[in-house]
């Protein structure tokens, strides 16, 4: 963040100096050409043949040096300005890296079989959020195949979610009563969300709009009740506050912007209908870009300190990454067991090994932890033989 | 936030870059322009040296010099104006950025979706595919935090070389005269090697030699070696297969300058020599890499993985595994985590299911307890506490 802020005061300085020197030359300026133009008159005035007085010349002369230095002024006053703007090229230097792609192995992708698929997953990603046109022209222009892959039933996911951007949701209300059942299995709120929605719409109106609200509130809540008790006393208590106006009421918190509950219902409504379908909310695209940017500066940090060591070698030609990324428990998506002695990922040739006490370590460590035919569990006093423990699948 | 500071480089730095030359632009501007009028102005002095001074004639300076500072204040608006125009894309691209940290929830989803159409647009503009760029940077209303322009600048350049013409990216190469010395860049040398031998090429060898006097000189402290090399071609017919004179003559010697192009104009604007969306695909990928993805059995695979998926696990193939140091176990019925709330329990055939689940089909199936994946049953009393550190 204070990256950011950094450079935003440094181009904030240099947006505030431009405007100043605007001003400032078509302000000097302006003056300098009315001058001129005053001069001119007085001449104009003058006869024919007049000859300029001493007074006259010598005020032309003081005006022409008056001209000359404020011009050249200007142009230093704009040469000035010169280190404001490189301090915010020198501020994002320091602020931000330079060269992300450090912690990447060069040519990673760089097979024309690689590349396709790399083109290819970008198209499926945006069939996936419904930008036909995007994924279509890409298809074109890196002549990739997507064959068999199914469009359909994001379309009428996409149409319903591009109506919702445009704040229309009768689509998404005929979709979710026709899905009630499936929804409901769900334990989805997705149907009362989109009431409450248009009941606070409603409520946002004023008091004109009042009895229409409980109107409202009437024909649809009363399917919620079981569910949504506890919300719609709130919501039915926002009505005492419709004279004031909502916002200054102790039921503020539950009228956010427009644009927040549209954003919420939307994110809602992608997630139940993928878990429908079957599918992940996010496409793995998208999954997987948002983990590289998680991962790239803790990668980056260990690549210069491995750098500073001189052992950046190793970096290239490991089985893994050097250090553990944490993506947070939503990224998981199969079991690890790291052996807790050797603090090591069990492999095909190392597997978990249960001790009779029940107690997990890899076969490696056990055969480590063994003197003769006996076996002390590292946990606990049990002795046991090394032939006891069994592999486990996790 | 560290993601921004380590992969948004680009997005302020080009901006600024081209803040930087219409500031130089417009330094130039005035410049010239204040001496315009300063030349006027030492006019009109000179005239008021003289001893007799006539009304008529200083009218008449006094007109041109209106004229000059009306010519000055325009350009001044203008420049200054461009100035303002560029500081403020990079402020909205700040301000952008600075989006990040206050938002939470769908909106947190909803930004880094458009990071990843950013960095999408930026991919395809790296790979020619200006169309679907240009389409895309549309649809996800992301114009203004790309840098299409500059990648659509050089696409013209690139055209024009494709088709064996120079004159594009010479007048490019004049443009960033200064940054490109300081770069110690080639290009213009290259292409004009390239034109020399295209003259001989049509055997316009006279021509040729004419070209190579007017171009070469300049070349000479950095080039000598080469330019006598290349002016050797002089005597060579085209189809000759001595080497290194035949592969002057090679085809595929404008190809290379495309590709020298795309990187020195990567070079002038800081960009880094790959696309934050190739980086980032093979840094997720690791980081979500597990031997599970390739493993043979089927069902050690999790279709909701993306490394599982078929396409990316062929793209993961060759990078590195994630680390792990930690245990992190789940079940593989309910995908709930395994801890102290829902212990891991084995088998008698050495598989481990959660608890919750394994006494929920026991319940549901009077004590016995099918493994889902050898499909093996067993009564559930023989399952046993599995202790993970």
């Amino acid at each position: 963040m204070e990256a950011v802020l950094a450079v935003e005061k440094d181009v904030d300085k240099v947006l505030s100096k431009f405007t100043g020197i605007n001003d400032h030359s078509r302000r000097v300026l302006t003056d300098l050409i009315d001058q001129m133009n005053n001069l001119k008159e007085e001449l104009e005035n003058a006869p024919e043949e007049h000859q300029l007085t001493n007074i006259q010349q010598d005020l032309f002369k003081t005006s022409m040096t008056k001209i000359k230095d404020t011009v050249s002024r200007l142009a230093v006053e704009h040469r000035d300005l010169h280190s404001s703007v490189s301090k915010v090229g020198k501020s994002i230097d320091r602020n931000f890296t330079q060269d992300f792609a450090a912690c990447s192995r060069e040519n990673a992708f760089s097979t024309t079989e690689k590349m396709d698929t790399i083109n290819k997953v970008i198209c499926k990603h945006y069939y996936r959020q419904g930008m036909h046109d995007v994924a279509d022209s890409l298809v074109g222009e890196s002549g990739v195949s997507v064959e068999g892959y199914e469009k359909e039933p994001f379309t009428e996911l996409h149409h319903i979610s591009d109506s919702l951007k445009n704040k229309d949701f009768e689509p998404l209300l005929a979709w979710a009563t026709a899905h009630h059942e499936a929804l409901d299995a769900q334990n989805s709120s997705l149907e009362f969300m989109i009431h409450r929605l248009k009941y606070i719409e409603l409520l946002k109106l004023g008091v004109a709009f009042q009895s229409e609200a409980i109107g409202y509130a009437r024909t649809h809540f009363r399917n919620f009740v079981h569910k949504h008790e506890k919300e719609i006393q709130t919501l039915m208590g926002m009505l005492l506050f419709i004279p004031k106006g909502i916002d200054c009421s102790p039921y503020r918190t539950h009228c956010v912007p427009d644009s927040e509950m549209w954003l919420e219902i939307y994110e809602m409504f992608i997630r139940d209908a993928c878990q429908m379908l079957g599918v992940c909310e996010h496409s793995p695209l998208f999954t997987c870009i948002n983990a590289g940017c998680q991962a790239i500066p803790a990668l980056l940090n260990i690549k210069q300190v491995m750098m500073q060591r001189q052992v950046s070698q190793i970096w290239k030609g490991t089985e893994e990454l050097p250090i553990e990324i944490d993506l947070g428990p939503d990224n998981r998506y199969h079991s690890m067991f790291a052996c807790p002695i050797l603090r090591q990922q069990s492999t095909k040739n190392n597997p978990p090994m249960r001790l009779m006490c029940g107690h997990v370590i890899s076969r490696d460590a056990l055969q480590k932890l063994c003197s003769g035919n006996k076996l002390k569990c590292p946990y606990c006093p049990l002795e046991q033989s090394p032939q006891e423990a069994r592999q486990i699948y996790f | 936030m560290a993601d921004i500071k380590s992969l948004e480089h680009p997005t302020l730095k080009v901006p600024y870059e081209i803040l930087n030359k219409k500031f130089r632009m417009a330094q130039k501007t005035l410049d010239r322009e204040v001496s315009h009028v300063q030349q006027s102005v030492a006019q009109a002095e000179k005239c008021l040296m003289k001893n007799e001074v006539k009304a008529s004639q200083i009218t008449k300076h006094l007109d041109s010099m209106v004229e000059k500072l009306q010519v000055l204040k325009r350009k001044a608006e203008e420049s200054i104006g461009e100035e303002i125009n560029a500081t403020n894309v990079c402020k909205r691209r700040v301000a952008h950025l600075k989006d990040q940290s206050t938002l939470t929830g769908g909106a947190l989803t909803n930004w880094r979706r458009k990071r990843l159409d950013r960095m999408v647009v930026e991919y395809s503009l790296r790979n020619g595919f200006y169309q679907s760029a240009l389409l895309l940077a549309e649809r996800s209303e992301i114009k203004d935090f790309t840098n299409i322009d500059i990648f659509l600048n050089s696409s013209e350049v690139e055209k024009s070389l494709t088709n064996h013409e120079t004159q594009k990216c010479i007048s490019w190469c004049h443009e960033n005269k200064s940054k490109l010395r300081k770069l110690k860049s080639t290009m213009e040398f290259n292409l004009r090697v390239q034109e020399f031998v295209e003259l001989i090429r049509k055997d316009c060898r006279v021509e040729a030699v004419k070209h190579a006097r007017k171009h070469f000189p300049g070349f000479e402290e950095e080039h000598l070696p080469k330019i006598q090399r290349v002016m050797a071609l002089l005597v060579f017919p085209i189809n000759t297969q001595l080497l290194p004179y035949a592969t002057y003559f090679d085809i595929s010697r404008w190809t290379d300058l495309i590709e020298q192009f795309r990187q020195e104009n990567y070079r002038l604007f800081q960009l880094a020599s790959q696309s934050g969306f190739t980086v980032s695909l093979e840094a997720g990928l690791s980081a979500l890499k597990t031997p599970q993805c390739y493993s043979e059995h089927k069902e050690s695979k999790n279709p909701a993985c993306p490394v599982c998926n078929e396409d990316f696990n062929k793209l993961a193939e060759e990078l590195p595994f994630a680390h792990c140091s930690q245990s992190g176990l789940y079940c593989y019925l309910t995908g709930l985590p395994l801890n102290e709330n829902n212990q891991p329990m084995m088998l008698p055939n050495g598989y481990v299911y959660g608890e919750q689940a394994l006494a929920l089909m026991a319940k549901e199936n009077d004590g016995q307890v099918k493994c889902p994946k050898t499909k093996e049953v067993f009564p559930y009393k023989k399952a046993e506490k599995v202790f993970v550190m």
